[in-house]
């Protein structure tokens, strides 16, 4: 493949030396690049190992004069596309341009102008060309259940689509949290028995990008790293990037010091929430939620959803949809017992008691006739 | 480890089975005691029975607790009196006017209350760990103590330790990722959940029978309890 | 032949009800009776535990009646009670207990361990395994109708003689009158002058009274080894007595085991006659004091320090901690001091509950009451006066061991002392 580097097309594309600099730079910031450890096999895809002894611009610079545009399949299974939606629409024009169009997508279903069997035809072949080299992504939950009847693409179950496509596939970017963990299909009673990617795939690398949707910039930064340094983020036990889902929601909330002086709203609109006083009892879950929401916010900074006044649902989460309720305490169980049952649970230890109490007044009644017999 | 999934079970059906095994096993308890029967009281008070259970729970709870001098034996061991009662103090305020403990509450019985703030009822937890560890101390060194304590005593410590401990580490994220901590302290809430029913931190509950009997029998008398 | 341990271990069975074991789940083992037990205070002995000495109780209680204990039991977690086990307990709740129940009042979980205990000495009444002297006094007041010997003769002759050398008028026997006086053997052997004084106050305030020869024994000693037959037999004693006189109260003098027998333990036990009421001889007086049938000569004992010395069974358990303040404040204004502590939470003297009539309980007996010294000591007191003849017959008794220069009083005789004439 004699293609350019990345580096020679935005030459071509006008971009001076220092501009280029300064898009190194942004590059560098949008994967919250610090130091970054390669990850073993994946060097050889991409290229050349770029040695960590140069700075941080320099190395973006170098990494992105060697490397080629990206391929990649975009599959969508059960999901509502916001992931893609939230994408387009994503308000970082430098980075994403830089995404969307530095790589090649060879096939996605919302976004592709074409359809039918031609356009699954058309991913076979790009799947076959740059097998070994393309970054899937997924977008949505797959289904097994009842041969994986719920859902299908020209006639194929999505298990086997899925797959297909791993089968070739670099490294697999799931996102957001259908994708990653089942999300909204999964949530009780689970009727399709939905899986996250990383549920089903094992022998690739999964990059799991939850949010509800995914943060396009995550998204983005993500691929970034892939496409300029061929390596993967460093990844937490649910394969969530740790630049980027490392620290909780909580920790970096702007109403946190009201969480701590314990000054909370207690209901929408009220004193307290106009204020801006914390959301905690209205159910926000931002302890136990890691993601970038409260950093890079939504809508290219502008705001997420607690300083606009609403708790945190925790959606970077698995299982989020049945964690116990939106507006339920986040330290509340998310199983309790009903009503019946807790008093089933009373009338159960009274039933047992009152076996256990007649036995014991029945040796007390025999202590008694005892003592009798020893007086006489 | 996926520490995530640890918790889900955690929150979930282990706090659900671990609640309904503390729940039928109260029941079973106090349904158990009350079946070895109750004989009348024959005899003419020359007091009010009720009134003397009145204030033997009235002293109990505003009294003893913040002045237990008035006791004159306070002097001799004044340790277990301080160590004890901050202990409890610390634990109703983290458990009842902490706010996390609150919404739990609210999500059980379907109403909630106003709270304390953060810092008032971190304190108040710290001096109840720390008091926790002078009643444990005091348990291996005293005498007394000594003669009486088994292991089921020794339990009793752990299985409370455990989970205010974590529920500060928690609170502090010291060490670990929080999701481990909350983790960690639902599987010691739910293990010491599990453990009331067949221990004497039931006394909880029998503390309302014995203070009753104790407040009546001295009211009867007409002696203050 | 059924073991002492099978005796003892179905008399706990017998015993256990929804009051006592409400109580024994309620123990949270926290020590905390232990420091309000004179005799570990005085002897430092671990084992003098109030919650140690219901050990066997609780023991009982589990194995048998819960699901957690037979389990232990049976996984040898806990071992069962033994015959050295009520052996052991046995001395440890008759020779260092006196059922003061000062325990019960710093019990955190307010637990009556007095009446706990009492349970434990039923086992052991029951299991035969009594202190010997204890057992002698109790066979003799079943003989003869008092631990001390003193049959209806004797008692006779001994009133006969109190009503001539202190010349005052003591009617025996008297059928119609409206109330039945009851001295203990203590009272009529060791401090008749008691009787004389008592004498001398009902009859200025003209209580229509008596005495009774059939009657005449309110100690009862099977109230201390904790049998219930005995203690009834006693009690009947008395009972039998007043329907036979026609009385409407019974006064018992200065004895507080005896109160807590007949006044508070007798009507669950057995049939009481009903229409009697049954008070204690410091009441009384209190009553007589506060109509005025009774005056008093106001300082009549105001020289040097006095203090009160409560009596666990009349005042702690008997609820007559009013009446001696009030007698005091007119008898001795300035002189009279209070202990400290005092009234319901006021020590034991160490000699009640039976432990005075132990030979064996002799040491840590006298250990106790050096927490009595103590307390004297630091009010300067030069007498102290009490309204039961037990722990008078203690406080007297350490008095002449610990050579102690102070005057023991008994309250109905400084009251007696007092009267103004009608």
């Amino acid at each position: 493949m004699a293609e350019d580097s990345i580096c020679s097309e935005l030459k071509k594309e006008g971009m001076s030396r220092r501009g280029f600099l300064k898009f190194c730079g942004l590059v560098a910031g949008a994967m919250s690049f610090t130091m970054l450890p390669p990850i073993e096999g994946l060097t050889d895809v991409r290229g050349v190992q770029v040695p960590m002894k140069h700075g941080t611009i320099e190395m973006v610079a170098k990494a992105l004069q060697t490397k080629q545009r990206l391929p990649v399949i975009w599959m969508e299974f059960q999901d509502c596309a916001g992931c893609s939606e939230a994408l387009t629409r994503s308000k970082s024009p430098t980075l994403v341009d830089l995404v969307l169009n530095k790589i090649t997508v060879e096939y996605h279903e919302t976004l592709t102008a074409a359809a039918g069997f031609q356009t699954e035809e058309a991913k076979l072949a790009a799947m076959q060309k740059y097998a070994g080299q393309y970054i899937l992504v997924v977008e949505g939950s797959v289904t097994d259940l009842d041969d994986g009847i719920y859902c299908t693409i020209g006639g194929k179950s999505s298990m086997e689509l899925l797959r297909e496509a791993a089968a070739g596939a670099a490294a697999i970017v799931a996102t957001g949290n259908c994708a990653a963990f089942g999300g909204l299909p999964r949530a009780k009673p689970n009727p399709t028995g939905a899986l996250g990617v990383y549920e089903v795939i094992k022998d690739k690398p999964v990059v799991n990008i939850p949010g509800c949707p995914a943060i396009p910039e995550v998204f983005t930064g993500v691929l970034a790293q892939f496409l300029v340094f061929g390596t993967l983020p460093e990844l937490d036990a649910l394969h969530r990037p740790k630049n980027f889902y490392g620290t909780a929601i909580h920790d970096r909330c702007l109403r946190r010091p009201f969480y701590d002086a314990g000054k909370f709203a207690l209901s929408f609109d009220d004193e307290g929430a106009k204020k801006g006083y914390c959301l905690y009892k209205l159910g926000c879950k931002g302890p136990t939620t890691y993601n970038s929401c409260a950093t890079l916010k939504w809508s290219g900074g502008l705001s997420f959803p607690i300083q606009s006044g609403h708790p945190c649902l925790g959606c970077s989460e698995p299982n989020f949809w049945d964690g116990g309720g939106f507006y339920q305490g986040q330290s509340a169980p998310i199983s309790k017992p009903t009503g019946t049952v807790a008093a089933a649970a009373v009338a159960a230890g009274v039933a047992i008691a009152a076996g256990v109490g007649m036995a014991n007044v029945a040796q007390k009644k025999a202590a008694h006739s005892a003592d009798k017999e020893e007086e006489e | 480890m996926n520490w995530t999934a640890v918790l889900e079970f955690a929150r979930g059906p282990f706090f659900k089975v671990a609640l309904l095994v503390f729940i039928a096993g109260m029941a079973y308890r106090i349904a158990r005691i009350i079946m070895l029967g109750w004989t009348k009281d024959r005899v003419p008070p020359r007091g009010s029975k009720v009134e003397g259970a009145a204030i033997s729970f009235l002293k109990g709870i505003l009294i003893w607790p913040f002045i237990p001098w008035v006791k004159d034996t306070f002097k001799r061991n004044p340790i277990i009196y301080i160590a004890g009662g901050l202990f409890h103090l610390g634990l109703f305020v983290v458990l009842i006017l902490g706010t996390a403990h609150m919404l739990v509450w609210k999500s059980l019985l379907g109403f909630g209350w106003a709270t304390l703030p953060l810092p008032i009822v971190d304190w108040l937890a710290a001096v109840a760990i720390v008091a926790m560890i002078v009643l444990f101390i005091h348990r291996l060194t005293n005498p007394v103590m000594r003669l009486i304590s088994g292991w089921p005593e020794w339990l009793n410590l752990l299985f409370v330790f455990l989970p205010m401990v974590t529920g500060y580490m928690m609170t502090h994220h010291l060490f670990f990722r929080y999701e481990v901590l909350f983790s960690l302290h639902m599987l010691s809430v739910n293990v010491m959940l599990i453990w009331i029913p067949i221990s004497r931190i039931s006394h909880f509950v029998f503390y309302f029978f014995s203070k009753a009997i104790h407040g009546a029998d001295f009211g009867k008398r007409s002696v203050s309890p | 032949m059924k073991t002492i341990s099978n005796i003892a271990m179905n008399t706990f069975v017998k015993e256990t009800g929804g009051y006592v074991a409400a109580q024994l789940e309620a123990c949270t083992r926290c020590g905390m009776c232990a420091d309000a037990c004179h005799f570990y205070v005085a002897t430092g002995n671990p084992e003098y535990a109030p919650v140690w000495k219901i050990e066997l109780l609780k023991r009982a209680y589990e194995q048998r009646f819960t699901l957690s204990g037979k389990i232990k039991l049976a996984l040898g977690v806990d071992k069962p009670v033994t015959d050295e086990d009520i052996q052991k307990f046995s001395k440890i709740v008759y020779e260092a207990c006196t059922m003061c129940n000062k325990c019960s009042m710093v019990c955190p979980m307010g637990l009556q361990l007095g009446p706990l205990i009492h349970e434990v000495r039923t086992s052991m009444s029951n299991a035969g395994v009594v202190p010997d002297d204890l057992m002698k006094a109790v066979n003799k007041q079943v003989e003869e109708g008092s631990p001390l010997g003193v049959t209806d003769d004797v008692y006779d002759d001994r009133i006969e003689w109190v009503a001539d050398e202190w010349e005052v008028d003591i009617p025996v026997d008297v059928k119609g009158a409206d109330t039945l006086v009851v001295f203990s053997s203590i009272e009529v052997m060791k401090f008749p002058e008691n009787i004389a004084a008592i004498a001398k106050i009902l009859n200025t305030a003209g209580e229509k009274w008596t005495l009774s020869t059939a009657g005449r024994e309110v100690v009862n000693f099977g109230f201390y080894e904790g049998s219930e037959e005995r203690t009834k037999m006693f009690m009947q004693r008395i009972f039998d007595a007043a329907k036979e006189l026609g009385v409407k109260k019974i006064v018992v003098t200065e004895c507080g085991h005896a109160y807590d027998a007949l006044r508070w333990t007798s009507y669950n036990m057995m049939e009481v006659p009903a229409g009697i009421e049954i008070t204690h001889i410091v009441g009384l007086i209190g009553e007589y004091v506060r109509s005025g049938k009774i005056k008093l000569k106001a300082g009549a004992f105001d020289n040097g320090v006095i203090t009160f010395h409560d009596a666990c069974k009349i005042q702690r358990r008997g609820g007559h901690i009013k009446e001696p303040r009030e007698i005091l404040k007119i008898l001795a204004p300035n002189s009279f001091k209070e202990m400290s502590p005092s009234k319901e939470q006021a020590i034991c003297c160490g000699g009640g509950g039976g432990v005075i009539a132990i030979k064996e309980a002799d040491p840590v007996r006298y250990a106790a009451f050096e927490l009595k010294i103590d307390q004297m000591k630091a009010v300067g007191a030069d007498a102290v006066v009490m309204s039961c003849s037990n722990c008078r017959l203690q406080f007297t008794d350490c008095v002449q061991h610990f050579n102690l220069d102070i005057k023991v009083k008994g309250l109905s005789q400084m009251v007696a002392d007092a009267l103004e004439e009608r």
